[in-house]
């Protein structure tokens, strides 16, 4: 009988406890009154969460802002970059946005507001005029829908970035290649030395797509062509010039431009690869410049240069050019209004405002995002990179533009043709794949 | 109430649980998953049904038996190599000596560790730059034999069994083991008695005695080969060019990486509908051994 009666007594008081667990809750919902001053909740999830010097900024500009925003309530999702997207995207299917969140600019924005999902962010940005006109130009560009601006970027991807070891070259007698040919014969005195003239890791496919071919093709075919093909508007994947971009792409392979098996490692693995001198050159994006910072000796990045991908014959594309993305920026979602979109605004020019661009920039990572580099706080190669940037123009990515469908087909087309596929099998592949993403 | 319809109700009491955890979360989602997969939907925004067509693209694309072969080579790496290899040591191993619990231990270990790391352990070995696999085999004067093992696609499939093979043979040789001491003794000495040599008394004795259990393996084997995706997706991601690709990673790079959602859960429920096939006949096939 005892003990009936215990674990009654026990069974009421943990519903007691959980009931009122579940009250607490409740009224943390609500905004209620605390010093004056009202309280807010506000949801934020990122995926800056690894070890790298710009991950670590981020993390301690929030908490700078937790400790400065007492009546701000920060519930905090912090989740690896790998499983980030996915998890975002499975919330925004159930429709439970949170209040800000890490957003892609182009096809991931356009998704989101096609979904009624996030808010423009128009109010806060003619609030701070002097810091909308800090950006550079065009930085907008991939997050603005109907001239409603989505968010405001806090990095700038440079996709195909041609990384030279110059002690490498000197040794063989070779210059950085400026054209096409300079390339070849380049990658033939280099096979002929046993060195590995190009580190590729095109294990995860998008690295061949976004770093070699979004530059390459846009040397052939211009930046114009490109664009009509991704939106199927009097241009096409299996037009002649894009062929021919493939088939360049392909001949770089079969000269031995690319150590073997580099479908089987990955882009960090080629990285090392490059960094420990173990290859001449490395066509990659402006990511691997934190990677360096982090892992890569002084004297490597002493020998490390930038440029862009040499220029081809005939192509009808401005040889002068990167491919590049901004980088992710903060998405408004559809929830966050009245109070926590007051405090949803403060959090976003926390994080992106021109204090927080200047330490992410010396944290080695480009931004979108006029600021003077102070060089003696950034690495070597950073400071080469940064100068680079300023001094060409941005052509479109890929998969920054075409369909997640048209990107995968471009992927795995790549991998194909890398081991021998024919171009036009290929561009005819994608140009399937696009279109049908399309509907058209 | 008899006794007999007593523990039936004790027994159903006892079930519930785990029928209603198995309801909720497998069959469930089965049968919503067979629904999403009659609309085209991307995951965000409106579905738009288009009955069949998610099945139909499916049964017509290239790809997708380019996987499901892909996938039947792994059942029979499985189902021919796991089994007769975990059984063969069982029987070797049965005794309790440390040398036959050592081997025991090492042959299970590998189902100890997460497949992300004998992905990465694999992923190595057979690395293009710095494998082990490949350095050995220059060691030994086989260069010849160097091989891009996970980069070429006419040899990468069967580079993936390997680690396939090895990490799955602990958990099968376990339950050979347990039936195998499920033999009762006087069986054994019955043999003895009417003087049976050892090869006859295995195939008249020790495997009719557990045909039960291998076929429970070999079910066991099947639909754990049709949902592998873990070790491969680490160690090649379906790739190069969708050559190493099974079902599974078909069905999660649609879902996850084209954000086609009713189009993977079309992918899904047509896995399994083909699992089911597939156990069925293999049943069908092994009732007529032995019996």
């Amino acid at each position: 009988m005892k003990k009936v009666l215990s674990i009654a007594i026990t069974l009421t008081l943990t519903i007691s406890l959980i009931l009122t667990g579940c009250g607490k809750k409740e009224s943390g919902n609500e905004t209620d009154q605390a010093g004056g001053k009202e309280k807010v909740k506000l949801s934020l999830w990122h995926n800056f969460t690894g070890d790298d010097q710009r991950a670590k900024t981020m993390r301690s500009i929030i908490e700078q802002f937790q400790k400065d925003h007492t009546n701000i309530e920060l519930d905090i999702q912090a989740i690896p970059p790998d499983g980030y997207r996915t998890r975002l995207k499975t919330v925004a299917a159930a429709n439970e946005m949170p209040d800000l969140f890490v957003m892609w600019p182009g096809v991931m924005t356009k998704e989101f507001q096609a979904g009624k999902l996030i808010q423009p962010i128009n109010e806060l940005l003619e609030s701070k005029p002097e810091w909308r006109d800090g950006f550079l130009p065009g930085s907008f560009d991939a997050f603005t829908i109907e001239n409603n601006i989505y968010s405001a970027p806090i990095a700038l991807s440079p996709t195909s970035i041609l990384y030279y070891n110059q002690s490498i070259l000197d040794e063989n007698g070779l210059q950085v290649p400026k054209t096409w040919d300079e390339l070849l014969n380049a990658v033939k005195v280099l096979k002929e030395k046993g060195i590995t003239p190009i580190a590729l890791g095109n294990k995860a496919a998008w690295v061949a797509q976004s770093s070699i071919l979004s530059s390459l093709a846009d040397r052939v075919t211009g930046t114009d062509w490109f664009l009509k093909a991704a939106a199927q508007d009097g241009a096409k994947f299996t037009d002649p010039e894009f062929v021919q971009a493939l088939q360049y792409l392909q001949d770089l392979g079969n000269e031995g431009a690319f150590q073997e098996g580099f479908n089987a490692i990955d882009n960090t693995q080629m990285e090392q690869m490059f960094a420990q001198g173990k290859a001449a050159m490395m066509i990659d994006g402006g990511w691997a410049l934190t990677n360096f910072a982090a892992n890569a000796s002084e004297e490597a990045m002493a020998q490390m240069g930038a440029t862009v991908l040499p220029s081809i014959p005939g192509g009808k594309g401005d040889p002068n050019t990167l491919s590049g993305v901004v980088g992710t920026g903060l998405g408004l979602g559809k929830g966050a209004t009245g109070a926590k979109k007051e405090a949803a605004f403060e959090l976003m020019y926390a994080m992106a405002g021109p204090d927080a661009q200047k330490s992410v920039l010396e944290s080695n990572q480009l931004v979108s995002y006029k600021v003077e580099l102070d060089k003696s706080k950034v690495t070597s190669i950073f400071a080469k990179v940064y100068e680079l940037v300023n001094t060409v123009k941005t052509t479109p990515v890929y998969d920054g533009v075409m369909t997640s469908a048209g990107a995968e087909a471009v992927n795995n087309g790549l991998q194909e043709l890398l081991m021998g596929g024919k171009p036009e099998d290929i561009a005819k592949k994608i140009q399937d794949a696009q279109a049908k993403s399309l509907g058209k | 109430m008899t006794s007999s319809s007593r523990m039936k109700g004790f027994i159903t009491l006892g079930l519930l649980p785990a029928l209603l955890l198995y309801l909720v979360f497998v069959i469930i989602p089965i049968i919503w998953s067979a629904y999403y997969g009659l609309f085209d939907w991307k995951g965000i925004g409106t579905a738009k049904f288009i009955g069949l067509g998610n099945y139909l693209e499916a049964i017509q694309d290239p790809i997708f038996w380019l996987s499901f072969k892909n996938n039947m080579l792994i059942v029979a790496a499985s189902v021919f190599g796991q089994v007769p290899i975990a059984l063969f040591l069982a029987l070797f191993l049965l005794k309790n000596s440390w040398f036959h619990k050592f081997i025991r231990s090492s042959v299970f270990m590998p189902m100890v560790l997460s497949s992300v790391v004998v992905g990465i352990i694999w992923g190595y070995i057979y690395h293009p730059e710095i494998g082990i696999l490949n350095f050995l085999l220059d060691r030994l004067g086989l260069s010849s034999w160097k091989q891009l093992w996970l980069s070429d696609p006419s040899i990468s499939m069967y580079s993936l069994m390997v680690p396939i093979i090895w990490n799955y043979i602990g958990p099968y040789l376990i339950i050979f083991i347990a039936a195998l001491q499920n033999i009762p003794s006087e069986i054994d000495d019955a043999a003895k008695i009417d003087g049976v040599e050892s090869s006859r008394k295995l195939f008249s004795i020790t495997l009719p005695m557990i045909w039960d259990t291998i076929k429970v393996a070999v079910v066991l084997c099947i639909s754990g080969s049709l949902k592998a995706f873990d070790l491969i997706y680490i160690m090649t991601g379906g790739g190069p060019a969708h050559s190493t690709e099974l079902l599974a990673s078909y069905m999660y790079n649609n879902t996850f990486s084209i954000y086609r959602f009713g189009y993977g859960s079309a992918v899904s429920t047509t896995i399994i509908i083909l699992s089911l096939v597939l156990i069925a006949g293999s049943q069908y096939l092994m009732k007529k051994n032995y019996r």
